[in-house]
């Protein structure tokens, strides 16, 4: 027989000493330390911006402050419409070249691309996100904008500046040092991105729907145009504002190729793809240095409390976008 | 060791096909010979992972989407082999139609869903389009549902509304064969009940195979019945010899629950 000793090894649960409390309560803290500290940045950033910018606010209010193009150091006023247009008006033409080549990008990765290539090309694709933006600046300065003034702005102010209605788009000195090559090397920029942002969101489309297209006997071209396009048609939009956040934040390569002019001339003038312009990015890199009276420091601190604002306000729309989105398709 | 009764004139006919996944792996269906006949339910069942989804998806090369997958043997629709590198893909499965297991409207309205198909054959006359959305439309039951609400959102019905949209979307384009695969099992009971009585009526005009892990839905409104059992065609028969007489032991074990 065997006899069963009287053993504590099975005694009550309550009993037992937990010591893995003090371990466990630390944890705790730690962990909501660290996710504290992030809401706890931004707000101490928008402070900061907010305090630091309060003379210029004070002395030149909002509306006149973002209408006024004088951007005057000698004389104390200050006007953010020029670097406020400029960062908007960089950024809208960006985007309208890089939204095309994404979405082709994107398209061929997901549906139509053979397996062997598409690693490939999302490598490659990947790898131009990993390139420091300071080399995209320089290539833009020493390779693209030469380029620009040599070969294709004096075809573009040969034929397209004369065009009736837009050719004012096309007006200018040309010399390569303007918004069309920053909208080029921006686009550039940000074409990794919105590329691997729409294909996640083309994934989200199911099989099943895109077997059903072909199952009616669809081409691939007909399924991806009528089916998987309406489909993704909001992430797209969420992509593409993420990205716009993303160029209108970019200085370095910005600082290269876009000449820092606060003075375009006309707001015609403004307009064309040939003329050089300034960004509130560009400003704020070339110009604290310089900034000598309190009065230029705090104007300065005032357009970088607008681009703040500017980039949060794309960023929310494009999470609330995005979250829509994914809770509308999945299954 | 499978037993399959002879059809006159089958709609389609398989014939020794085989079907790989993967070149380099065991095939996923084995020496399948099957017949299937015209204006008829044929059902499809077995065990999960028996080959009867697999087998469906080869009668209108769903499986073509994919890389890597190899037929071998031949599928006789029409009098062609339709497993021929020759195949017009896009007009052979205009004429097999397919639904699915979980209803897969389109991002658009419930009009346009079902024109859909009839655009892609270059339909674009309004009043011809308007005649036969609403005839798919009724024909799938649905009109009383939907008739006065055709432009929103498809995404606004209900499940089982949006299965008998995605029917009236694939019998819009008249196919010949209609393919189903487990219609009803994302579907509440009374859903149920309206697609099978569905497929009764459509079977009037059309082949119709249909995948089901129901058992009881096979013996309702199967005509014909095959039984798959690890990629292999064990028996097809008529639906009532298959549950009252079959003839493989495999085929009887399965339906009487003995294994599945």
């Amino acid at each position: 027989m065997i006899e069963l000793k009287d053993s504590g090894a099975i005694s009550p649960v309550s009993s037992m000493k937990r010591n893995g409390k003090v371990g466990n309560t630390l944890f705790k803290i730690a962990a909501f330390t660290a996710a504290a500290l992030i809401p706890l940045v931004v707000i101490t950033i928008f402070v900061v911006l907010f305090i630091e910018a309060y003379p210029a606010i004070k002395v030149f209010g909002v509306w006149h402050f973002i209408t006024s193009k004088s951007w005057d150091a000698v004389n104390n006023h200050f006007g953010a419409f020029t670097p406020l247009f400029g960062s908007i008006y960089v950024t809208i033409w960006a985007f309208i070249f890089a939204a095309p080549i994404s979405i082709g990008v994107a398209i061929f990765i997901t549906e139509l691309a053979p397996h062997w290539l598409k690693p490939i090309v999302t490598t490659a694709i990947e790898l131009l996100a990993a390139i420091p933006t300071v080399i995209y600046g320089m290539w833009g300065l020493f390779v693209l904008a030469p380029f620009m003034q040599n070969h294709v702005e004096p075809w573009i102010l040969n034929h397209l500046a004369t065009l009736p209605i837009i050719g004012f788009l096309f007006n200018g000195p040309g010399i390569g040092i303007d918004t069309f090559t920053t909208a080029v090397i921006l686009s550039i920029m940000i074409t990794p991105f919105m590329s691997s942002l729409i294909k996640d969101a083309f994934s989200l489309v199911p099989e099943v729907v895109k077997e059903s297209a072909y199952g009616l006997g669809a081409t691939r071209w007909e399924a991806i145009r009528k089916v998987v396009m309406p489909y993704v048609s909001s992430g797209i939009f969420g992509a593409g504002i993420f990205a716009i956040g993303r160029a209108l934040g970019e200085t370095m390569a910005v600082s290269f190729v876009n000449g820092n002019n606060h003075n375009p001339g006309s707001f015609l003038d403004m307009l064309s793809l040939l003329n050089s312009v300034t960004t509130i990015t560009v400003t704020l890199a070339d110009e604290f240095t310089e900034a000598e009276s309190h009065l230029y420091l705090s104007a300065l601190f005032y357009i970088a409390l607008i681009l703040l604002v500017i980039s949060f306000s794309t960023l929310a729309v494009a999470k609330f976008i995005v979250w829509r989105l994914e809770r509308r398709w999945k299954t | 060791m499978s037993s399959v009764i002879a059809i006159e004139s089958p709609k389609i006919d398989i014939r020794n096909l085989n079907f790989y996944y993967n070149k380099s792996l065991e095939p996923a269906l084995e020496n399948i010979n099957m017949p299937i006949p015209d204006k008829r339910v044929t059902a499809l069942i077995g065990p999960s992972g028996c080959g009867k989804t697999t087998l469906l998806r080869c009668l209108n090369r769903m499986h073509d989407l994919y890389p890597g997958i190899k037929y071998e043997g031949e599928i006789i629709f029409d009098n062609t082999n339709i497993l021929s590198k020759s195949t017009d893909l896009i007009v052979l499965r205009s004429r097999i139609g397919m639904v699915f297991q979980k209803p897969t409207p389109f991002p658009m309205s419930i009009f346009e869903n079902v024109a859909f198909g009839l655009r892609l054959m270059g339909i674009n006359n309004k009043t011809e389009l308007k005649d036969r959305v609403e005839a798919a439309i009724k024909m799938a039951a649905l009109w009383d549902e939907v008739g006065n609400r055709l432009n929103e959102n498809a995404f606004s019905l209900s499940g089982g509304q949006q299965q008998r949209l995605v029917i009236a979307r694939a019998i819009a384009v008249n196919p010949e064969v209609l393919l189903f695969d487990e219609p009803t099992s994302a579907l509440d009971p009374i859903s149920t009940a309206k697609i099978e009585e569905l497929i009764i009526e459509l079977k009037k005009r059309m082949a119709i195979v249909i995948v089901t892990h129901n058992m009881q839905q096979a013996a309702r409104i199967g005509d014909y019945t095959a039984f798959m059992y690890l990629g292999k065609l064990i028996e097809f028969d008529k639906t009532e010899t298959i549950f009252t007489n079959p003839k493989e032991k495999l085929t009887e074990d399965y339906i009487t629950g003995r294994f599945g």
